[in-house]
């Protein structure tokens, strides 16, 4: 339970850094596709089409934010309950927490632009929860001390 | 350690358990009549029962005969647009967009639909055009889809004079997309002005005129009158600005403006599924006109030998249609209405049909539990829409054509301002008001078409008027 424990903290951080390389990757294609004509609207916007390959970015960051992390992080509080991790609980719940601010903030970054600023920093304190929770079911005393570390 | 794991249970319950609650909860049976669905709001009135004479007699005169008639055989494959582009869509007769039907006010309309080859089905919804409720065209509300070998026909008398658009209603966010669509237009066969249609659409994220890419050419004369009837068929909405020579706004979703003013240097937005007619007179030294639809590509008229002039950046300014054109009186007095609706768009997570997500709200609740809003016949209607969920809707009325009365409070003072969709902008508030003169079940649903499959729909339906049938089931009907 603790490596599960683990396993998914680490999943966390891994899906902030797909976040962060995902939103880049599809600024930089859509400067790219303006640069050579393109246009974008609302109609553009709000077709689900492809007019350029690294929309798939902004496709890539939606599902993985509002799907995917939701459900790892939800899946680590659940298991926090079982793994045994001092202060396990209450890191997992604060990673649920952060990722649903981080949600929050995303959406309302749509009305209010600086909201999109600070979901840009709440990024880095869930990815320093993540981490933290990862690195507490790695250090450990007790059955499965680690034979370098003990 | 047995204590711990019992804790440990408690608490995963604890965390799953109004998770899976909520899940169950939202489960929407397999077939479902839109009559029995979320609540009856009587506007302020007493609640009356429902049933009664079925949609299904709310018919054109069966016994006229038509004075147009068009055929269209829709398909489901890949096609190419008049640029060569390969696209994976929908035809009618084999093109997309499909053919322009044109009819002369006063004339009845017949369209006979047949399904060809799309395995899903198919309708035609007359987008703007007030039919008779049962040639409505919404799958499961106003009839069953159409299924591949079936044909279905529709009859209407065209009785406003205005740019409207056909489109399919079931599975609708898809198959608009893919172009099961096509421009209509109600008017006179004789005009002095140039008639131009230009019908928007992204082609799998290519913007087309027409189906065209790039400029489209139309051959006008100096100092000839020409409208151009701009179609947005797409899920967000559309700026159009002209350069070369001033313009007016002359029509808004198939309404004339009254005594509409001259616009240089300003934009028109369109909103989702609305229309605008522009109309410019072309300068007598001969030189061209740029109609820009959405960025550079645009309606180029002209000589077509000349060279088109090239493309300008959009105006900052936007003509606002509360305060554009002459204050004209009302064929109805809204402030005695005798019902009264709040549509208040929200958004909050949670589970639709058993499906996670964040989702639109009608009035704080999540679909299927959205309002039934109940009128009767001849009744003045008013209603507040309101939007508070973070992005624009373009909200769409099926049946009935709804007069602004005012937009966050300030009343409008411009032409009377008549439209079947209306681009409600986030934080936004608008007052309409419509007569409920075409009985029936009709739709009030958002345009960006995706958004219905979220829940952003709701209905207006008649007393004592019934549908026989249901959203589900054999043929599998999905008006979203």
């Amino acid at each position: 339970m603790r490596m599960v424990y683990r396993v998914l903290a680490y999943l966390v951080a891994l899906g902030v850094v797909v976040q962060a390389m995902s939103m880049v990757y599809a600024v930089a294609g859509l400067g790219k596709w303006i640069d050579k004509g393109g246009v974008l609207d609302k109609a553009v916007m709000e077709s689900d089409a492809s007019p350029f390959p690294e929309v798939a970015g902004f496709a890539i960051h939606g599902i993985n934010g509002m799907m995917i992390m939701p459900i790892i992080a939800l899946l680590l509080l659940i298991i926090s309950f079982f793994a045994r991790v001092p202060g396990g609980i209450a890191w997992a719940g604060l990673v649920l927490l952060l990722v649903a601010i981080q949600i929050t903030l995303g959406l309302a970054g749509h009305s209010i632009p600086f909201l999109g600023a600070l979901h840009g920093l709440n990024a880095l304190l869930l990815l320093g929860a993540s981490l933290n929770a990862a690195r507490l079911a790695g250090t450990r005393t007790g059955q499965h001390v680690a034979p370098a570390t003990a | 350690m047995r204590g711990r794991l019992i804790i440990a249970c408690v608490g995963a319950a604890a965390v799953l358990g109004p998770l899976i609650w909520l899940w169950q909860d939202s489960l929407l049976p397999g077939t479902y009549s839109v009559t029995q669905m979320g609540y009856a709001d009587p506007g302020g009135h007493g609640h009356h029962a429902a049933g009664g004479r079925s949609i299904e007699e709310l018919v054109a005169d069966p016994a006229r005969p038509a004075d147009v008639s068009v055929s269209l055989a829709a398909r489901k494959e890949r096609f190419r647009l008049p640029s060569g582009r390969a696209v994976d869509g929908y035809t009618l007769n084999g093109q997309s967009p499909g053919p322009l039907i044109r009819a002369a006010p006063g004339q009845l309309v017949e369209v006979r639909l047949v399904n060809e080859s799309v395995p899903d089905g198919i309708t035609l919804h007359w987008h703007g055009v007030d039919v008779p409720n049962a040639e409505d065209g919404v799958a499961g509300v106003t009839q069953n889809a159409v299924m591949p070998g079936q044909q279905y026909s529709y009859r209407f008398v065209a009785r406003q004079v205005g740019t409207f658009w056909y489109h399919s209603h079931q599975i609708s966010h898809e198959q608009v997309a893919g172009g099961l669509l096509g421009p209509l237009v109600i008017a006179p066969p004789t005009t002095a002005a140039a008639d131009v249609v230009a019908l928007v659409h992204l082609y799998r994220g290519v913007r087309t005129i027409n189906g065209r890419e790039g400029d489209v050419r139309v051959e006008a004369e100096p100092g000839q009158r020409v409208r151009v009837r701009v179609i947005d068929t797409e899920n967000g909405q559309l700026s159009a600005w002209v350069s070369g020579a001033p313009f007016r706004l002359v029509a808004i979703d198939g309404t004339d403006v009254v005594a509409p003013t001259p616009l240089t240097d300003t934009a028109v937005t369109v909103a989702a599924g609305g229309r605008v007619d522009l109309e410019v007179t072309m300068p007598a030294d001969g030189t061209s006109v740029r109609v820009h639809l959405g960025g550079p590509d645009a309606v180029v008229l002209g000589s077509t030998a000349a060279t088109a002039p090239p493309p300008t950046r959009r105006p900052a300014s936007t003509v606002d249609p509360l305060v554009y054109g002459q204050r004209a009186p009302l064929p109805f007095d809204p402030e005695r209405a005798d019902r009264r609706f709040v549509y208040d768009i929200g958004r909050r997570p949670g589970f639709l049909d058993g499906r996670p997500g964040l989702f639109w709200t009608v009035n704080g609740h999540l679909y299927p539990d959205v309002p039934m809003f109940m009128v009767a016949e001849g009744n003045v209607v008013r209603m507040r829409v309101s939007n508070h969920s973070g992005e624009a809707h373009p909200m769409h009325l099926h049946g009935h054509h709804a007069v602004v009365l005012s937009r966050n409070g300030v009343a409008a003072t411009g032409s009377p301002w008549w439209v079947d969709s209306l681009d409600v902008g986030n934080g936004e508030s608008y007052d309409i008001a419509f007569v409920a003169d075409n009985p029936g079940i009709w739709m009030d649903h958002c345009h960006n078409l995706p958004h219905v499959s979220e829940g952003l729909v709701a209905h207006v339906m008649y007393e004592g008027v019934s549908t026989p049938f249901r959203v589900g089931g054999t043929p599998h009907n999905e008006p979203e």
